[in-house]
């Protein structure tokens, strides 16, 4: 007001406008520029996964005939039969010009270490077909698979011994027989873990996986919930809840192996429960997520607008109906939304189930929560972890399947708080 | 003697055979004739005793005072105005006559409030029951995000006013009806309260007051949010309820207050400067205060 | 929502936490324990997973096992004995006193220890990379953090050497770069044994003091370098192979089992005049090769279903027989005298 120069606003602020200006459109680049390295990190991570991991989708099968000896398979016997001597047999008549033992060895190569299964499985639906030659599509080998999905050249697998140049040139002398097909690999999903790549599946460790969102959800739910509700609506503040607020996010902070050790000492040292169990994992993970769900649903109920309560006060409601009938409906799907991400959260956790004793091969997929279980990002450590090649392509392959559980919780998430939000 | 008295003054109103505040309060003023009456008003209509006696009442929020020593009586079937600059702490004033400052942190009030001839800080006096028999409407139109009905049916829901949904149904109707919502309404009732018109809202939610059948309804600027349409309709209803209800009404606007009130207070700064009927307030007004307010000197 | 729905819903919400919580406290009275767990070593991990499938196919239920170290393991294993210890710890190293007076004040007295085969640790390049001829004196010098003075006898120094020229005038002039295992990993701890030890022992004077003050001997043929020279790769040798494949010029070190299923993209160094080959480990020439075990709680068999069998199973000739099916994994089998006895051995304590 009392500048002594004369020069009007209007000048000074056009003055300065070119320089706002050209701050504003660097800030706007920087942005752009952040957003764009983002991407290109996660479309790195992304392709890098999806390009190791895409093939294990899909597995070799070979088409041979097989004589179901009634001499090998007694009908009263059908589950202990010697079927992998009913397959070698059939090996060996289908390709009567091998004859020494070294090449009957290798030839056995052609086919995967899970055949037997796959043909008892067959003998055990079918046994009528005893006696009879039928022909079967069965799992390529784990080094003819590789080849013929493109994951290994034909020199390097001869090169790194996963086959040898006669298997080759057999499997392709049967793939312009048309015996040779690239199908969906169902197996990977239903099966539990094994030591040979061809059988090794997901499926337990999805199950195992899903037992432990089961506990984790009905404990902390509830708990984190119930939390919540009492701090911020009931319990009068004083500087013990401020204590127990700051612990609370502290707590969210604390490396979740803590959780694992804590897990160790109380559910199976002093609890004595069954190591390796859903039940347990469950309940450390619980620990883990029970916490985030109290915040969210603290910043939930916060969020609820004060005029809600003395809508509901006003017109006489104690303050637990008020609570109960309006606040918490209102705060519920922000109360979802925290406990969805939490569990996202602790579904990839392998730390603190490794203390716990569920880093571990479990071929039996769990039918009771007491059960020894893996779960997806377990088998994911376990399986890169293994000398054996074939592994490599399976743990991508878990991989994706542990983002998608992923991308679809965070979906659920978004939709369950653009579905019920409400505006108030 | 006096606990005995409270008690029965309580049980008969809890009975509620009929919703009148407690008759005979000369009964009570005669046992507490240690309070000082420095009510110098007459009743308007004889008939009318007080509802809501207010002694000495002091309000403080930590350590600043919000209201100093306010003594005033509410009677049954009148609407009383309560003006005052911004901030003179009409808001928590009536926000006192039903508790309703308990949910803020930090407040405190003193002195005493006698509901019915009993006072609404004693164990004599449950929250809940008061608020059910002091309904309030707020500044803000706030339904819940329910449905119309759900909004209206809640509060005879939860103090199980009706026995049979075909009575919920009916009290429904009527307090829509009372609030002058039911025929733009009726066709909707299923649909969300936060759909309606600022205006239907605030109606709505003095239908949902209403429906509780209270003794007093507050009103807490209930205007304020509201276009000069909306807020004429509002001024209709209170007027048609002070026929069966007392209101306390909080409002900025004098025009309001002269329209709609039998009695106005004037406020300032925590303290109550003058009450009498709005017509002399407004025309002969006996502080110099209150006119330099009413003239629009200040404020 | 109306009230009556979220009340019900809140209720279930409880009765389920309710009911998992008592689960929960009751479960071990509930189910006895019919899996066999085993714990151990991330070495005999695949050997013992493999055998575990095969139990299963026997109408067993299939053993759980856990990836846990040697000494972690150990520790759990030496618990206790009861349902909720494991049955079978395995172990890249025999059992240590101090491990077995763990055991024996939990109760665990009675340990059967069976010695499945050998492993070899390798030091390998990447196939584009040039293979060196090492003895361990070499690996000595490029790895420890003291090392004698070539100048003065007897006199230690922080480690000079920059480059494998530096340690011997016929190695390649490159900057020594060698991916290892972390302080945790039993790979490691058999590698200083090994390969360190015995390097340091090739100067007489440290061979000496080796006998008069093991501590200071092993302060120095134990500890690695940290200038950058030696790179902790973690526990997963996978990542160190891939490491190796990306840099030609860098050592990796690592289990046998992993050279032998990357032949394609790394070889192996040879270690004092042998080539780490299935048969060198086999014949013992090979000088970084250490024994495999597994231990068996004597209190547990015949409670748990399924150990004996289990052991049988493992030193069945058909796994670890000169063709078995642990052997084609990587497993280098034990002389086929050797595992006769083992075998008798083990019969006779079960």
């Amino acid at each position: 007001m009392n500048r002594p120069s004369r020069i009007p606003t209007a000048d000074i602020v056009r003055r300065s406008l070119p320089r706002r200006y050209k701050k504003e459109r660097r800030f706007l680049i920087y942005g752009a520029l952040s957003i764009v390295v983002c991407f290109l990190f996660l479309g790195i991570f992304f392709s890098g996964i999806f390009r190791m991991g895409w093939r294990a989708f899909f597995e070799t099968r070979i088409k041979l005939p097989i004589y179901l000896d009634p001499e090998l398979i007694l009908p009263y016997n059908i589950k202990e039969s010697d079927y992998g001597l009913v397959i070698s047999q059939s090996l060996q008549r289908f390709f009567p010009d091998v004859t020494s033992r070294q090449e009957k060895r290798e030839l056995s190569k052609l086919l995967g270490a899970g055949v037997e299964e796959v043909l008892k499985e067959f003998v055990i639906k079918h046994p009528e077909a005893v006696g009879s030659a039928v022909e079967i599509w069965l799992p390529a080998g784990d080094g003819i698979n590789l080849i013929n999905k493109g994951v290994i050249s034909k020199e390097r697998a001869i090169q790194a011994g996963l086959v040898t140049e006669g298997i080759l040139q057999k499997f392709e002398q049967l793939s312009s027989d048309g015996r040779v097909s690239t199908g969906f690999n169902s197996r990977f999903f239903t099966s539990g873990d094994s030591h040979t790549p061809s059988m090794a599946g997901i499926g337990g460790a999805i199950v195992g996986s899903f037992y432990l969102m089961v506990v984790t959800f009905f404990l902390s739910f509830p708990i984190g919930v119930g939390a919540a509700i009492y701090l911020e609506e009931c319990a009068p503040k004083s500087r013990l809840t401020d204590i127990i607020d700051i612990n609370i996010n502290n707590l969210t902070a604390v490396p979740s192996i803590i959780f694992g050790l804590i897990g160790l000492a109380i559910f199976l040292n002093f609890f004595k429960l069954p190591r390796s169990s859903p039940l347990v994992g469950g309940l450390v993970l619980s620990l883990m997520t029970i916490p985030v769900i109290v915040i969210a649903s603290k910043s939930a109920l916060k969020s609820v607008p004060p005029s809600i309560r003395e809508a509901a006060l006003g017109v006489g409601a104690s303050k637990i109906q008020t609570i109960f009938h309006h606040v918490v409906p209102l705060a519920l799907p922000g109360m979802f939304t925290g406990a969805i991400l939490g569990m996202a959260r602790a579904v990839g956790e392998t730390a603190p189930l490794l203390m716990v004793g569920m880093v571990a091969f479990v071929v039996d997929i769990p039918k009771k929560l007491m059960d020894p279980a893996s779960a997806l990002p377990v088998q994911i450590y376990l399986w890169s972890d293994q000398p054996d090649r074939a592994f490599n392509e399976k743990a991508a392959a878990a991989i994706i399947v542990l983002i998608f559980f992923m991308i679809a919780m965070n979906s659920a998430a978004i939709f369950l708080r653009k579905k019920y939000e409400r505006k108030y | 003697m006096k606990n005995f008295i409270a008690k029965f003054i309580n049980t008969s109103a809890l009975s509620r055979d009929n919703s009148y505040c407690y008759q005979d309060v000369s009964v009570f003023l005669s046992d507490t004739s240690q309070l000082k009456s420095k009510e110098p008003f007459s009743l308007p209509e004889s008939s009318k005793k007080p509802c809501i006696v207010c002694r000495n009442v002091n309000v403080f929020y930590k350590n600043k005072q919000a209201i100093n020593d306010v003594s005033l009586d509410i009677y049954r079937r009148e609407v009383l105005a309560i003006i005052g600059a911004s901030g003179c702490g009409k808001s928590t004033f009536i926000r006192c006559l039903n508790r309703m400052n308990d949910t803020i942190e930090g407040c405190r009030v003193t002195g005493q409030i006698l509901f019915d001839g009993i006072d609404i800080h004693s164990k004599d006096m449950d929250v809940v029951l008061l608020r059910a028999r002091v309904g309030m409407v707020f500044q803000k139109p706030n339904p819940f995000p329910k449905s119309i009905y759900e909004n209206v049916a809640y509060g005879p829901k939860i103090h199980g006013l009706a026995q049979s949904k075909r009575e919920l149904d009916e009290i429904v109707e009527v307090s829509l009806r009372k609030a002058g919502l039911w025929d733009e309404v009726k066709d909707r009732l299923s649909h969300s309260g936060l759909s309606l018109s600022g205006g239907q809202q605030q109606r709505l939610c003095i239908a949902r007051t209403i429906a509780v059948n209270p003794e007093v309804i507050l009103m807490d600027e209930p205007c304020s949010a509201l276009d000069p349409i909306a807020t004429a309709r509002i001024e209709e209803l209170m007027a048609e309820l002070s026929q069966e209800y007392a209101i306390v009404i909080v409002t900025h606007s004098l025009q309001q207050a002269a329209r709609v009130s039998h009695r106005t207070a004037f406020f300032h700064l925590g303290s109550l400067i003058e009450i009498g009927p709005t017509e002399e307030i407004f025309t002969r007004p006996s502080k110099k205060l209150t006119e330099d307010y009413i003239t629009g000197r200040f404020g | 929502m109306n009230q009556k729905k979220l009340s019900i819903s809140t209720a279930i919400l409880v009765c389920a936490s309710f009911i998992l919580i008592v689960t929960a406290w009751f479960s071990p009275a509930l189910a006895a324990r019919d899996t066999i767990q085993i714990v151990g070593s991330s070495t005999v991990y695949p050997f013992s997973i493999t055998v575990a499938e095969h139990l299963g196919k026997k109408g067993f239920k299939t053993p759980k096992v856990e990836s846990t170290g040697t000494g972690g393991g150990f520790k759990l294993f030496c618990a206790g004995v009861g349902e909720t210890h494991p049955d079978i710890s395995n172990a890249s190293r025999a059992i240590k006193d101090s491990e077995k007076e763990t055991c024996a004040l939990n109760g665990v007295k009675d340990i059967i220890e069976v010695k499945i085969g050998y492993d070899g640790i390798v030091l390998a390049v990447s196939k584009k990379g040039q293979p060196m001829d090492l003895t361990t004196k070499d690996i000595f010098l490029a790895i420890a953090k003291q090392v004698p003075d070539p100048k003065e006898e007897g006199k230690i120094i922080p480690n000079p050497y920059k480059t494998w020229k530096d340690i011997n005038p016929n190695f390649p002039n490159i900057k020594i770069e060698i991916y290892g295992p972390p302080p945790t990993s039993g790979t490691r701890d058999a590698f200083l044994e090994l390969a360190m030890e015995s390097g340091a022992k090739s100067f007489t004077f440290l061979k000496e003091m080796a006998k008069k003050d093991e501590k200071q001997f092993k302060s120095i043929a134990h500890t690695i370098r940290e200038d950058g020279a030696y790179i902790d790769a973690g526990e997963n040798d996978n990542l160190i192979v891939q490491k190796l494949d990306g840099n030609p010029k860098a050592l990796g070190i690592f289990g046998f089992s992993f050279l032998d299923q990357n032949q394609d993209k790394i070889q192996g160094c040879s270690i004092n005049g042998a080539k780490p080959t299935f048969e060198n480990i086999a014949s013992g020439s090979y000088p970084l090769a250490r024994p495999l075990f597994f231990y068996v709680k004597k209190a547990h068999v015949g409670v748990i279903p399924g150990i004996k069998e289990y052991v049988e199973e493992f030193l069945s000739e058909r796994a670890i027989g000169d063709n078995g099916y642990l052997t084609q994994k990587g497993l280098i089998p034990l002389p086929k005298e050797e595992r006769e006895k083992v075998r008798n051995t083990v019969k006779g304590q079960l």
